[in-house]
């Protein structure tokens, strides 16, 4: 058969067009809109006038963006590792139950994860209630003093953070599981033959051949948790909003609450640079240090 | 003559979707965010509404989450034609909804309308509904916050007046006084309830004090300029005292204040005319105490109390006359009936309502109406305002400061400065 090269290119653009069309006006287009928008000193809505970088010059001592900048690495720092550690430590777990046990353990880890995160808010904001909170009555009744939980600078980003892993680690726990179970039986009958302990097993067998998927998860985590929004702002409702700002609310501050289209603008387009190099650098980290372990 | 028959038919289906269009009903598509027992009566006046104008206007309500949530979106559906026909609004929003170009004015006609007029509010009611002369509302209530407190346990303290009033509200050592007393009595777990975990709320206090001693938040243009943030400080340092002396409870959200007053364990409690429904509920129902509202202590000068106001906007864009009407009929027929609304607690912004004698043997609000000659509104800034950048910064260092973490003084230089920086 003659293969048309000029019908298969039209073929292949034909069926790629609904896909670019949709790409290209809800992600490629609005983000050269970004761009564009953080040099003007347009409002929330409507146009502005071109100021340069002055959007971006002001951010050097803005004591907000230092806050939100600090902040986001504290919770990237409190997050991403201890997540992705705790999840494979329940995974490991897991997998060591069988049939019906297993599938009950899993689906009660799983469980928080399907709960929406205004829940989850609900849920921990009357759990650490100062004054009517179960969680106090607890601490009254080990002698601890009551701890504002919320509502201080100390506790509040590893509440969150422990919220959070508390919240989404089920789902790295099935990317963990996924990838347990994916490596061959006789590898781990090899080393019991070879009279390898539990430690030494996991050491030098498990967690090379998991690394792939350890990789994904960091990789996956790194990028959600530098977007964190919704946990932060819930439970900042009331509280000390400036003090625990983080990169997105900072930008939702500016955009809806400040009706700073422009300088909301700039901010994201630092995020996304941010976002940009950190996920590079991640990928090649791991994917180096992986292939060095093999 | 054919041809003639043809116009006349055509005139005459013209001239009947013409009457048709006057008379068709108007649905006026109505946005609030009264979602506590303020928007059950909200509800029970829109369903009047409609019954009184069966055919001619039915009002179609969805209540949003009261705050940030609300005001993001009706600042997004606005530009895009999706807002709705009617929205409430908080006149301390009103500076930024201009600026954002998001409400309609309300010009004299519409005034003329609706037959009320400039004479039917207080000045400064009138005036908070006011940017550069022209209004942007129609001012339904105003609401500050009052002083709640339960008659037995101050009874039991001997700190009740004779015409069941709280002793010491004249001054910051009589007051003091009355905490002390309360907390001698040992009746209760906290003298005065405060939402001290809620910066945001603690606004209205604080800014009740500093409008005490005549201080300003904004002086042309300028934050705490002068000896204000003297002032500011002064007001924080008598909160934080309560505070370090255990006269205030600590850490308490919104919630958790109205639960402590309510169940005793607070002797009294400063919060919103908004929770009068609760209290008259709980009341009726023989779940509560006697209790009594009045105006906040005078701590400093002279008397003086925050308050904010409830309006009717309408959104910026095209509009039918016909529907501008109903809008506008809405209005009118809501403010001239608003003695109902008053049973939330609210103090009805139109003047004819609260001079009524059915309004002034209405308690506990008939006791605490005259504070409106005390009344204070936000500065006119687009940074004011419920859930504004002026709330968020003032939040974030009344939280410590009201909590016994951080100095009043030193709040008050970080507050300066990030005010400032907006």
């Amino acid at each position: 058969m003659i293969r048309d090269a000029k019908k298969e290119w039209l073929i292949a653009f034909v069926l790629l067009t609904p896909f670019l069309a949709v790409y290209g006006l809800i992600f490629v287009y609005p983000t050269i809109d970004m761009f564009l928008l953080s040099f003007t000193d347009a409002p929330l809505i409507g146009d502005g006038d071109y100021v340069g970088l002055e959007n971006y010059t002001r951010l050097a001592h803005d004591r907000r963006f230092d806050t939100a900048i600090w902040n986001t690495a504290y919770f990237v720092a409190l997050s991403v590792v201890p997540g992705t550690a705790v999840a494979l430590a329940i995974a490991l777990g897991v997998s060591r139950l069988s049939g019906r046990m297993q599938a009950l353990i899993l689906a009660l880890f799983f469980l928080p994860y399907i709960l929406p995160v205004s829940v989850v808010y609900r849920l921990w904001d009357w759990t650490m209630n100062f004054q009517f909170g179960i969680a106090m009555h607890v601490f009254d009744m080990l002698g601890i003093k009551r701890v504002p939980v919320f509502k201080t600078t100390t506790w509040f980003m590893p509440a969150v953070a422990f919220i959070t892993i508390w919240w989404t680690c089920g789902f790295n726990i099935l990317l963990f599981l996924a990838g347990l179970r994916a490596i061959p039986q006789e590898v781990y009958e090899a080393a019991a033959l070879d009279n390898a302990g539990r430690w030494t097993t996991f050491r030098k067998v498990t967690w090379p051949l998991l690394w792939p998927i350890t990789a994904l998860n960091l990789t996956i985590q790194l990028i959600l948790q530098m977007k964190i929004f919704d946990q932060v702002y819930l439970f900042s409702i009331g509280g000390r909003p400036n003090d625990n700002l983080v990169m997105v609310y900072y930008i939702f501050q500016r955009a809806f609450q400040s009706n700073h289209g422009g300088r909301a603008a700039a901010i994201a387009v630092v995020l996304f640079v941010i976002v940009v190099v950190v996920s590079v650098l991640n990928f090649q980290l791991t994917r180096f240090s992986g292939s060095g372990r093999r | 003559m054919l041809k003639l028959s043809a116009l006349k038919t055509t005139a005459l289906a013209a001239a009947m979707l013409m009457s048709s269009a006057a008379y068709a009903e108007e649905t006026v598509v109505w946005w609030d965010f009264l979602g506590g027992g303020d928007g059950v009566r909200m509800k029970q006046m829109i369903s009047d509404f409609n019954e009184a104008h069966k055919g001619e206007i039915t009002i179609d309500a969805t209540t949003l989450e009261w705050g940030v949530p609300f005001y993001t979106k009706v600042q997004t559906a606005v530009p895009v034609g999706e807002a709705p026909d009617i929205m409430t609004y908080h006149a301390s929003r009103i500076p930024l909804a201009v600026d954002q170009n998001l409400l309609s004015e309300i010009t004299a006609e519409d005034w003329s309308k609706m037959g009320l007029s400039e004479s039917d509010y207080a000045p400064s009611t009138w005036d908070a509904v006011t940017v550069d002369g022209k209004q942007y509302a129609v001012p339904l209530d105003t609401h500050p916050i009052v002083l709640y407190y339960n008659k037995e346990l101050l009874e039991k303290a001997g700190r009740l007046n004779d015409d069941g009033t709280p002793m010491g509200m004249d001054s910051r050592e009589g007051f003091t006084e009355t905490l002390n007393a309360l907390k001698e009595s040992a009746e209760v777990k906290f003298p005065l309830a405060s939402v001290t975990a809620d910066g945001n709320f603690m606004f209205r206090t604080v800014y009740s004090l500093m409008g005490q001693q005549d201080g300003e938040l904004m002086t042309d243009g300028e934050f705490l300029a002068g000896d204000n943030a003297q002032k500011l400080q002064n007001a924080l340092a008598v909160l934080a005292e309560w505070t370090n002396e255990g006269l205030q409870s600590t850490y308490t959200d919104y919630p958790a204040t109205v639960a402590l007053f309510t169940s005793g364990e607070a002797a009294m409690m400063i919060n919103g005319v908004w929770e009068v429904p609760t209290m008259t509920d709980l009341h009726k129902d023989g779940k509560l105490f006697e209790w009594g509202a009045v105006e906040l202590p005078v701590i400093f000068d002279h008397p003086s109390t925050y308050a904010d106001s409830h309006a009717f906007a309408i959104p910026a864009g095209d509009m039918t006359q016909e529907k501008r009407d109903a809008v506008l009929e809405v209005m009118s027929w809501i403010s001239k009936n608003s003695l109902f609304w008053a049973t939330a607690g609210h103090i009805p912004a139109y003047g004819p309502v609260t001079e009524s004698a059915e309004y002034k043997t209405m308690e506990p609000n008939a006791t605490y109406s005259p504070l409106t000659q005390n009344m204070i509104f936000d500065p006119k800034s687009t940074l004011a305002g419920i859930a504004g950048p002026i709330f968020d910064v003032m939040s974030t260092y009344f939280v410590p400061t009201l909590n016994g973490e951080m100095d009043p003084a030193e709040a008050v230089k970080e507050i300066k400065v990030e005010l400032n920086d907006l």
